[in-house]
């Protein structure tokens, strides 16, 4: 752990960033958000890869890992900004509020 | 055929033929809706019957003494026991959605991507399944998870399943980012994400891979509707259209939660509490979904309650068996999971073909609530013979599937000779009497003699639809009367799961 | 031999059910002909094995793992059931043609009949726990569907629900006892235990004792379960006949007395035995007395005689306790019978408004009153002899006190079951009915059973030889002929009962006279009408059951931010658990 004050940033951030999203998650109203908020946390836990990689010297596989990791989160940040879309479509509003019809 | 082939097969097929299937309905759209469409339907059908055909083979080399195991790269797939049952119930249970959306689906807007999306989300179960690797597993846990939010999603002018469909990704992508999160740390600390690197460098419990595990469980949890990370299930069930319900509460769940015990099993060595913790979760989820499910008046809301409770029952058999390395408790887990995708499917299809001839064939979108079975035997005898099948096999009633799961799951607890496991057994079996009480009036409604106005005024029932619930409730009946028949299934999944575990 | 006939027994009714179904409900006249036939050949097949009754495994079928050998034995005491399983059951069938002729769904309603007779035979030959459970819980299942055959009635569903429920709840202890003897023996047969091959740990036997004492309880609708079996009355009189009076509800004896020999060293447990039985007798026969519908009052009237079976087990007796089951089974399906001839004749279940009906249904009467006195203990009717050699056991192995509430209860007996004879037959019509005639399958399947219930007594030596050694080697009860029988009954101490039923027969005939003592026991009316505040218990339990199920589903709010919430809360406890731990 030569590099260990970096290690330290880098873990700090990720938990920063996985927390700030998370936050946004909770405290947010607009369904956009929401998705950024998700975007955030999982940004976060790309760069829990990179580091992990920084680590363990295996730097190629924990890169292939976050590329994959991207895309595929940004198919599904595709899908949740198509909804929300469709939501703002038929419902005239993009707050999270109007989506909470079904309960019980 | 070698293993490298069937192996590749079996995962690559259905990706291979779900864009194919897409292109076949998509172009025409506009000439020929009928054909295109036919071809995309027989296309699917015939893509789960070579599945099917590429399990038997793999069984047939695993028979013979072989391994049906490859490399991609240097990911590692194989069919295992586990890849087996899983395999086995996504292929057999998805082939009978097929045949059941037919006549359900026809005619919706999109209707060629619901087969695509279908057929995508049966193979990404069965890769799933098959994956030895972990950051593999998560992107076929990734894979299944987008397919289904499209297809609980489907209606997508429906507002209700808008919102279905938005709670749903959103609680389940947060799932899968807190597995990456857990996986992530499993990486650092052993440098590797085969599993069976994970497994011989993991030796020792530290914190940090404490809360890797942690944070894998509420992450899987959340598919596999733990309570109280469950909130996203009712909604996506009753919304999703009827055969997609059946493939959420019958193998989608149960995958997440056979991902869970995949990763779990990687950390065997570790002393990590995985036994404790998922019995607690199964008793939580026992008690919460019959409560939960006992006043609904929406009928596949109450099903998908009912799901909660059900996967409280594989809980408990797979905390027992880790618990206390017991074989026969993981086998009852894996049979349950058997049993319950036959009752719960046939469940929800026969709710959907109710729902389909009552509302949705009309071009209504509302909910079957329970009023509208009043009488409904008199007009639809068959299929309200089948729904009161299900009901009673998930109750518990013998002599079908569902008791003798349960049998044997219970045979297991008790065997752990201690007072809190008999505490355990009576507690879980008071349970299955309180679900009683929300299943049997059910049926009694279908037979009473004044039909209700809705299911006067329902459509006829095509046979096409009632098909595959046959064959359902005949799987029912026989694996009920016929308990062992599930074993070489149930036993080698057993196998599987435990070997990690140094039993 | 063995083999073919006990596959007829189950296999004939099941196979039946199905036909019957296929038939479908166009073809009525058609489902009736195969209903009777099909129960009549399972009675011959049961009355067939009854010359081969011996203790020897007779079918093993391995089924595996940990499902065991589904294994049947045709010994005595399973053959005696089998037989009254689907003799009675026939009878039942054969009533039914007539009592339930024109009601829509015939099919289901004899599908599950069918169904009920060959789970009732496989529950009581299997030797199998597993299987056993699984005809116990078939039994509990036909004997909803058929409480709630008229799905239309909200009382008729209540009632069947509560059937299911509570026996199934009781239904636990059976499970675990059969789950624990299959950890601890390696085999589901009930033979290794019985025949003291395996020994089970004292507090594991203890847990088993109780816990099958609480399914009988459950089944046989004894202390503190009895609360369903007035509601089962909902069901068609000849299934308040067959499985609420004849069958399904001595399955709890049965399982008390297939289990008694090793029960029988736990500590208190027959102590708690006579204890349930005692307390069931006295309660139901107060509550019979103050009830004023026909079939309740036969319900409470089987729940207290079924109470004097679990006495005789609890005094060691299992012969007399079968013996009683035999009789009981006779008269009290008569009595069923009967009582749904007259309330389908009638068309009412309510005794304040009968009064005559005895110069219009002149055969029903006498075969009524047949049944009556057997029922209250009258010397020569087989009732009697059964109801004195419990007494008789009562008093050698049992505490005296038991014995004299035992006692007691029997004048109790006779006084309700002349209330009821004279409310309904004797007297001026109280309201305006109009008695239809009875129908002739009726009057066959009532004829047998009244012979039966004046002479079935004198089969007691045939009777005993089911319980000899060779057929049932654990339970070691002796011979008992009819030299015996008179030898034990006419006693001095058979005067006591004999006065005290008297007594009760004399409060009846001067009830008139003894207004002031009625009033002096107003207060334990009142008790008897609310059932002693246990259907205050049951409804609590649900009460409370529904209000938290109620206020878990506010949990599921439906706002997003509260589900997410969640999932971090979980996160949170984890972390801080482990923080603890570690």
């Amino acid at each position: 752990m030569s590099n260990f004050p970096v290690a330290f940033i880098v873990i700090l951030s990720i938990i920063s960033l996985a927390g700030i999203g998370f936050y946004c998650l909770l405290a947010t109203r607009n369904m956009i958000k929401v998705i950024i908020g998700l975007q955030l946390m999982v940004k976060g836990v790309a760069m829990a890869f990179i580091l992990g990689g920084n680590l363990t010297g295996q730097v190629n596989l924990a890169q292939t890992m976050a590329l994959t990791v991207i895309v595929a989160d940004t198919i599904v940040a595709v899908m949740g900004l198509a909804l929300a879309v469709q939501v703002r479509h038929r419902l005239g509003t993009l707050d999270i509020k109007a989506l909470s019809t079904l309960k019980r | 055929m070698n293993s490298v082939l069937i192996t590749l097969g079996l995962i690559a097929l259905p990706l291979v033929a779900a864009p194919i299937i897409y292109l076949f309905g998509r172009t025409s759209v506009r000439k020929q809706r009928l054909l295109g469409m036919t071809l995309a339907k027989l296309l699917t059908l015939l893509v789960l019957v070579l599945e099917g055909l590429l399990i038997y083979l793999g069984v047939q080399v695993w028979v013979a003494g072989g391994s049906v195991a490859t490399n991609i790269g240097t990911i590692q797939v194989g069919l295992d026991g586990i890849g087996l049952i899983v395999g086995t119930i996504a292929v057999g249970l998805g082939f009978c959605v097929v045949i059941f959306s037919i006549p359900y689906m026809e005619n919706e807007n999109g209707e060629e991507k619901y087969y695509a999306l279908l057929l995508t989300l049966i193979g990404s179960i069965v890769g799933l399944a098959c994956s030895m690797d972990l950051f593999n597993l998560w992107v076929w846990f990734e894979l299944m998870a987008i397919s289904s939010y499209f297809l609980v999603a489907f209606y997508n002018e429906q507002p209700a399943s808008l919102e279905s469909g938005f709670k749903y990704l959103t609680q389940s992508a947060v799932g899968s980012a807190l597995v990456l999160f857990g996986i992530a740390i499993l990486f650092s600390t052993t440098g590797s994400v085969a599993m069976w690197s994970v497994w011989s460098n993991a030796t020792s419990g530290t914190p940090i891979v404490y809360a890797a595990a942690a944070l894998i469980i509420v992450g899987f949890g959340i598919k596999a509707a733990l309570v109280p990370l469950h909130t996203w299930l009712p909604d996506a069930h009753s919304q999703a259209p009827s055969g997609i319900s059946a493939m959420l509460s019958g193998i989608v769940i149960e995958a997440g939660l056979v991902a869970m015990l995949r990763t779990l099993s990687v950390l065997a060595q570790t002393h990590f509490p995985s036994g404790i913790i998922l019995l607690v979760f199964g008793c939580v989820n026992i008690l919460a979904g019959n409560l939960l499910a006992l006043r609904q008046v929406e009928v596949k809301r109450m099903l998908a309650y009912s799901s909660i409770a059900q996967v409280g029952y594989m809980l408990v058999g797979f905390g027992v068996a880790i618990l206390s390395s017991s074989y026969v408790a993981a086998a009852g887990g894996f049979f349950h999971m058997l049993t319950h995708a036959m009752m719960k499917g046939l469940a929800f299809l026969a709710a959907g073909a109710f729902l389909y001839v009552l509302h949705i064939g009309k071009g209504e979108h509302t909910a079957l609530v329970l009023d509208d079975l009043n009488g409904a035997a008199k007009k639809y005898p068959v299929v309200a013979f089948l729904l009161s099948l299900a009901l009673l096999g998930l109750g518990g009633l013998p002599p079908l599937a569902g008791f003798m799961s349960k049998w044997q799951i219970l045979v297991a607890t008790a065997g752990v000779n201690s007072t809190l496991m008999i505490c355990i057994v009576i507690f879980v079996a008071l349970n299955s009497v309180l679900s009683l009480a929300y299943y049997v009036p059910v049926i009694n409604r279908l037979y009473r003699l004044n039909i209700s106005e809705t299911a006067a005024a329902g459509r006829s029932i095509s046979w096409i639809m009632v098909l595959p619930m046959v064959i359902l409730a005949v799987g029912i009946v026989v694996i009920g009367v016929w308990p062992s028949l599930a074993n070489f299934l149930t036993f080698n999944a057993a196998a599987s799961l435990m070997y990690p575990f140094g039993v | 031999m063995n083999l073919i006939l006990i596959l007829l027994v189950i296999g004939l009714p099941w196979l039946g059910a199905f036909i019957v179904l296929l038939a479908g409900d166009k073809h009525e006249k058609l489902q009736h002909v195969l209903a009777v036939a099909f129960s009549l050949a399972a009675g011959a097949a049961a009355i067939m094995l009854l010359p081969n009754v011996s203790k020897a495994v007779v079918i093993s079928l391995p089924a595996g793992t940990v499902f065991g050998n589904f294994t049947f034995v045709a010994d005595g005491l399973s053959v005696f059931l089998t037989i009254i399983a689907t003799v009675i059951g026939s009878l039942a069938v054969i009533f039914s043609t007539s009592y339930m002729h024109g009601e829509a769904q015939i099919g289901r309603y004899y599908a599950f009949v069918l169904y009920f007779i060959g789970a009732m035979a496989g529950l009581v030959l299997t030797s199998n726990m597993l299987l056993m459970f699984l005809f116990w819980e078939i039994t509990a299942l036909c004997s909803y569907a058929l409480i709630s055959f008229n799905n239309d009635d909200p009382k008729a569903v209540r009632g069947g629900i509560k059937a299911l429920i509570i026996t199934s709840v009781g239904g636990v202890g059976l499970l675990l006892g059969a789950l624990l003897i299959f950890v601890y023996t390696g085999s589901l047969s009930y033979s290794a235990i019985l025949g003291g091959n395996a020994s089970l740990p004292a507090n594991i036997l203890a847990v088993l004792a109780f816990g099958f004492l609480i399914a009988a309880a459950a089944k046989s609708a004894q202390f503190p379960f009895q609360t369903w079996l007035p509601d089962a009355m909902e069901a068609p009189s000849p299934i308040s006949a067959l499985i609420h009076a004849a069958t399904m509800v001595n399955a709890g004896v049965y399982l008390l007395a297939r289990f008694y020999p090793v029960f029988k060293d736990v500590p208190y447990w027959r102590e708690a035995v006579m204890v349930v039985g005692v307390l069931s007798a006295l309660m139901a026969a107060i509550m019979a007395l103050v009830s004023t519908d026909l079939k309740r009052v036969l319900a409470y009237s089987t729940v207290s005689q079924l109470g004097y079976m679990v006495y005789a087990i609890g005094a060691g007796s299992v012969f007399a306790s079968q013996f009683h089951l035999f009789s009981h089974s006779i008269f009290k399906a008569l009595l069923f019978l009967a009582a749904g001839a007259v309330i389908h004749s009638v068309g009412t279940r309510d005794m304040t408004k009968m009064g005559g009906v005895g110069k219009k249904l002149p055969y029903v009467k006498w075969v009524f009153i047949v049944g009556a006195l057997a029922l209250a203990g009258i010397p020569v009717f087989n009732g009697f002899w059964s109801k004195e050699m419990i007494l008789e056991a009562g008093l050698k192995g049992g505490s005296i006190v038991y014995y004299s509430v035992m006692v007691f209860v029997a004048g109790l007996t006779a006084l309700y079951t002349i209330r009821a004879v004279w409310m309904v037959f004797y007297g001026e019509p109280r309201s305006d009915y109009h008695a239809h005639k009875v129908g002739l399958a009726m009057k066959i399947a009532l004829a047998p059973l009244a012979l039966a219930a004046v002479v079935s007594w004198l089969a007691v030596g045939r009777f005993s030889l089911l319980f000899g050694a060779n057929s049932l080697p654990f339970h070691n009860i002796q011979p008992f002929g009819l030299k015996e029988m008179f030898h034990e009954v006419i006693a001095l101490s058979t005067l006591i009962p004999l006065a005290v039923i008297t007594l009760g027969i004399l409060c009846w005939v001067f009830r008139s006279k003894l207004g002031g003592l009625v009033k002096a026991f107003n207060w334990m009316r009142w008790l008897a009408e609310h059932s002693f505040g246990f259907e205050g218990i049951n409804t609590g339990i649900v009460k409370a059951t529904e209000a938290s199920a109620e206020s878990l589903r506010t949990t599921q709010t439906g706002i997003f931010s509260w589900n997410l919430l969640a999932v971090l809360g979980t996160i949170i406890i984890f972390f801080v658990l482990f923080a603890i731990g570690a």
